[in-house]
């Protein structure tokens, strides 16, 4: 843990006291990542911006046409939100899955993001859920697609100092699964993980988005089986197509974790079965 | 039998209220005024040559003390631990990753760690070798001795390749075994106190404080009366706390020796991983051959453990191992093998089954499949075999009255509707991915150290009674939570007729007891227990003399017999406290203290062909274990665990359940999730992120039956417990899954992967 920690309590008072600070520096969150990479010896910052002060990173806000999540709201604050219960039932399916309760009480959607771990389940639900992420910088905002935040395994398209602020996830009627194949029943990163969103009427899925985590370097968005899903009627036929078509979209590796060719089988599982939990 | 008041009784355990209250004292909890912090310097690669370790830029770091090499070693450079090959820092080379090459002294915790991370080691790279069966080949590198063989031993019995030559139905298989991690919740950690005399006191969390005595004595050049060993509150041990705490509290001693003052050093989750001892993995090849009967008549072993760098305790887990082998079968022709090889891995150790449980999946897996072949139901095909009392174990040990094996497996395949389950077969419901399964296993343990250790096995004990009543026994056997200072408590209670209230166990202080041997092989209840009723006896002697001489001067009629009962003496309508008598007794100047010293009979075991006693007495236990097997992704849960034990008569029924419970629940974890990984002689998942070990989600229901066969020699006719549960569980999943799907997984952990490929290869 570095010495220097500082807590600015507003976005303003941040993007003021930044150019003083140590150039080796990160920005610390609910710390449920941060804290441990810096205890196993692999963090080298010689100052934590702690952002968990910044009120323009907090709540989960509802608009006409989106739903606004800020990068400091706490998991456990999401749970039990009648508002993401009401709209965003992949991230509500997923929670369960996410770490453990009193990890969920300290971790927040932005460190999940800004971690950049292709299984994290917060952002898997969510790019299934067609988010957008908010960044900022000296006070410069913009908007991109959650799906482009993400490089490579722990590496991002945030610029230096710039700051996940929120997320923006659109309404649009749809219901969820969240599959999630770990290593033992509960609180476990996984070898595999899935999230559908989808917009069912009369048994036809007029839109799905496909998600997936832990099989590939990034999130996996499956454009190809979401397109061949919509528009369809969720059959069993149609279901085991998709199913095959999936293992084609990821790319898993061999780790202490699990194994490649086992990790893309379990895709086709994960995905019959979520898609079978919606129908 | 009389009636007991305390032993056999669930009273409420001695430490309960200070560790969930959390005013426990734990190794890292104790201060002392002017103390320092120590840090382990640690090799990076399996296998160097040390040139040079320099701490230039270590000392720039602010409250930088000193560095503490083997030069500052002012004894022998020797951890007297079994075979002395384990120096308490190396001088020319280190033999695996994260061995402790030096130390740093700061004055604060983190000081310590920084600078440590800035020691500069200068060093060689030698080639390495990780893998125990190619360091027994012929043309391997020699890393140990001259063949790479830290221990080997072999059990020789009748005429095994005729036997074979003759066996209608033949078995064979591989099966291996990976780490398992002790993971206790409190990671390794000491502090050394100098005292002014030039001795040193060593607080340590240690389930063996005088292996700790041994070491910090020998590192510092000390005689042993200017040691003591202090046990703090131990967090947890199942073996991971026996022998590598000696070599812990010996850096933190040569710290303190160096510096003058107290010195702290408690290990951080990552170099406990890396650096403390582990579950050796095994690999076995058994063939087991049978009449057509179905009477055993033959089995082959060929057993190797993957010692790690250093011999520690691998010879002696891998002796118990080996008189093991077999299972608890009646076999007239055997021939076991084992090796336990030296690879540049960390040294592996004692864990809860020692060297029993890797043997014991392989053993009763392939039971399970010779049954099959033979086309018996495999409970049937045990029950056949088994060992009764006065038959006679492959060893040529005959078992004594105190087996209850049949029984046990009699009550769990009634309890665990066994027969109906097991005729039902491949139970795919329709249309699920999900099919069910029962497997049974049925094992047998030596009770405590057996003829390798026997030099070691002796217990003693220190019981005195205060003139207040309250009575303190000091024994040099530990608590690490399993229930010894409440268990011991009851038996001294007992003997001595003192409320249970009054009477105290105190954690180990060597300067109290005699060496008391290691806090293992589940023999604390059995030696220390006797030891206690040792030193108890003369005292109950004089109470109830006394007790009898205060009732009868209050004028009661002694033609009735006196009856002592939960701390109360009466007789005649008359009734005196045990507080009265001790004072009675003290008024009397009667000797209120006594010493108590138990040594284990002797055993008969020869090295050379593996025939005889070897252990004094055997614990027994089955499991029947039902699963669940998803299909799709091979994932198996447990859902129940049926198990029978004949550990003796039980002293605490409830903790008796919860050592039970817990057995079964880490069996279960080691069976189906813990996977330490190394790679290219490097451990690649270090932390409880990875090394994933089961949780409360994944406990299976427990249904768990104590069938109380008395021990003649045991205390209250106990005999040892805390290992059994664990032993059998594994097999007993590994079967229960080829129940279920017909998947025979030889490996543990068993894996979804594994699994999920044995289907798909079935399929094809």
């Amino acid at each position: 843990m570095p010495k220097l920690i500082v807590k600015p309590s507003s976005l303003k008072e941040l993007w003021k006291i930044t150019p003083a600070l140590p150039y080796k520096r990160k920005y610390l969150s609910g710390g449920t990542d941060l804290v441990n990479i810096s205890n196993a010896g692999a963090d080298d910052s010689d100052c934590w911006l702690d952002v968990s002060a910044l009120t323009e990173l907090w709540g989960i806000k509802e608009t006409k046409s989106s739903i606004f999540i800020g990068a400091a709201v706490k998991i456990s604050e999401i749970e039990n939100s009648v508002t993401a219960r009401r709209w965003l039932p992949a991230l509500i399916a997923a929670i369960p899955h996410f770490a453990s309760p009193s990890l969920r009480n300290m971790a927040t959607l932005g460190g999940n993001a800004a971690n950049a771990s292709p299984c994290a389940d917060g952002v898997c639900a969510l790019i299934s859920e067609r988010a957008s992420v908010w960044l900022e910088l000296k006070g410069k905002k913009r908007k991109i697609p959650l799906t482009g935040l993400f490089l490579g395994p722990k590496k991002t398209a945030l610029k230096k100092d710039e700051l996940i602020t929120g997320f923006e996830i659109p309404k649009w009627k749809h219901t969820a699964a969240y599959q999630k194949l770990g290593p033992r029943s509960y609180f476990g990163i996984s070898k595999a993980a899935v999230a559908i969103s989808a917009d069912i009427k009369a048994g036809v899925a007029a839109k799905v988005s496909i998600a997936l985590a832990s099989v590939g370097p990034v999130i996996v968005y499956a454009a190809k089986t979401s397109a061949f899903l919509s528009g369809k009627s969720l059959v069993a036929d149609v279901i085991s197509e998709a199913a095959e078509l999936v293992k084609t979209e990821v790319s898993p590796i061999t780790d202490t974790r699990s194994e490649a060719d086992y990790r893309r089988e379990m895709c086709g599982v994960l995905v019959s079965r979520a898609l079978q939990g919606l129908t | 039998m009389e009636k007991l008041s305390f032993v056999g009784k669930s009273l409420p355990r001695k430490d309960a209220l200070i560790k969930v209250t959390g005013r426990a004292a734990y190794a890292d909890d104790r201060e002392f005024a002017g103390m320092l912090y120590a840090a382990a310097v640690r090799s990076p690669r399996p296998r160097i040559k040390i040139l040079s370790i320099s701490d230039a830029r270590a000392r720039h770091t602010s409250g930088y003390v000193t560095l503490v090499t083997y030069r500052d070693i002012k004894g022998v450079n020797k951890w007297p631990v079994v075979m002395q090959d384990y120096p308490f820092l190396p001088e020319k080379e280190a033999r695996f990753a994260g061995e402790t090459v030096a130390l740093v002294v700061a004055k604060t915790a983190a000081a310590a760690k920084a600078a440590a991370r800035l020691v500069e080691i200068k060093f060689k790279e030698l080639p390495f070798i990780d893998d125990p069966l190619k360091s027994l080949e012929k043309d391997s590198i020699k890393i140990y001795g001259k063949d790479n063989i830290i221990s080997s031993f072999v059990v020789k019995k009748g005429a095994v390749d005729k036997a074979f030559n003759n066996a209608a139905y033949v078995v064979e298989g591989e099966f291996s075994t990976n780490y398992q991690v002790h993971a206790y919740l409190e990671t390794q950690g000491a502090i050394a106190v100098p005292e002014p005399d030039g001795g040193v006191t060593v607080h340590s969390s240690t389930q063996c404080p005088f292996y700790v005595l041994d070491a910090v004595a020998a590192a510092l050049g000390l005689p042993y009366h200017k040691v003591k060993i202090l046990q703090t509150v131990t967090g947890g041990g199942f073996g991971g706390k026996e022998d590598v705490p000696a070599l812990v509290a010996s850096h933190a001693a040569l710290c303190a020796a160096k510096t003058g003052r107290p010195v702290k050093l408690i290990y951080g989750r990552k170099e406990d991983f890396q650096s403390m001892s582990k579950r050796h993995p095994g690999w076995a090849r058994v063939a087991y051959g049978a009449d057509k009967n179905g009477r055993l008549i033959a089995c082959r072993v060929k057993y190797v453990l993957d010692g790690g760098a250093y011999a520690t305790l691998s010879p002696i887990v891998l002796w118990r191992g080996t008189v093991h082998a077999a299972g608890p079968y009646k076999i007239a022709n055997v021939s076991i093998e084992t090796y336990a090889a030296a690879t540049n891995k960390v040294p592996c150790g004692a864990f809860r089954g020692f060297g029993q449980p890797q043997i014991c999946f392989a053993q009763e897996s392939l039971i399970d499949e010779l049954a099959a072949k033979i086309g018996m139901d495999p409970v049937d095909f045990r029950m056949k075999n088994m060992l009764e009392p006065g038959d006679k174990t492959v060893t040529g040990q005959r078992i004594n009255s105190s087996c209850g094996l049949k029984e046990l497996v009699g009550v769990v395949r009634k309890r665990s509707g066994w027969d109906k389950k097991k005729a039902e077969g491949f139970r795919l419901k329709a249309e699920s991915d999900k099919a069910r399964g029962i497997g049974f296993s049925a094992t047998y343990y030596g009770v405590g150290l057996g003829a390798k250790g026997r030099y070691l096995d002796r217990a003693g004990a220190l019981v005195n009674i205060y003139k207040d009543s309250s009575v303190c026994v000091n024994v040099g056997n530990t608590e690490m939570g399993q229930g010894a200072l409440t268990v011991l408590a009851q038996i001294a209670a007992e003997t001595l007729n003192a409320p249970y209230e009054s009477v105290r166990v105190e954690e180990v202080d060597s300067s109290k007891v005699p060496d008391s041997g290691p806090t293992v092989a589940s023999r604390t209840t059995l030696m220390s227990g006797n030891a206690i009723i040792e030193a108890a006896t003369p005292l109950r002697g004089r109470i109830f003399k006394t007790a009898f001489n205060l009732l009868t001067a209050k004028g009661a009629d002694f033609s009735r017999p006196m009856v002592a009962s939960k701390g109360a003496f009466s007789m005649g309508g008359k009734t005196v406290t045990f507080r009265e008598v001790t004072a009675e007794c003290w008024n009397l100047r009667q000797k209120m203290s006594e010493q108590g010293w138990y040594a284990a009979p002797r055993t008969t075991f020869k090295m050379e062909n593996g025939q005889g006693d070897a252990y004094v007495i055997y614990s027994y236990s089955a499991d029947a274990a039902e699963v669940e097997v998803d299909l799709k992704t091979g994932v198996t849960k447990v859902l129940k665990i049926w198990a029978a034990y004949d550990v003796g008569k039980i002293v605490n029924p409830r903790l008796a359940m919860g050592q039970a419970q817990g057995g079964i629940l880490q069996g279960m974890s080691w069976a189906l999730y813990e996977n330490l990984v190394y790679k290219n002689g490097i451990m690649v998942n270090p932390n409880f992120t990875d090394y994933v070990i089961a949780t409360t989600a994944d406990k299976p229901e427990y249904d768990i039956t104590f069938l109380e066969k008395p021990y003649a020699e045991g205390p209250y006719k106990a005999k040892g417990m805390g290992e059994v549960p664990l032993i059998g569980v594994a097999p007993a999943v590994a079967n229960a899954i080829a129940n279920a799907c017909g998947a025979r997984v030889r490996l543990v952990p068993l894996l979804p992967e594994k699994v999920w490929k044995e289907i798909r290869m079935m399929k094809n």
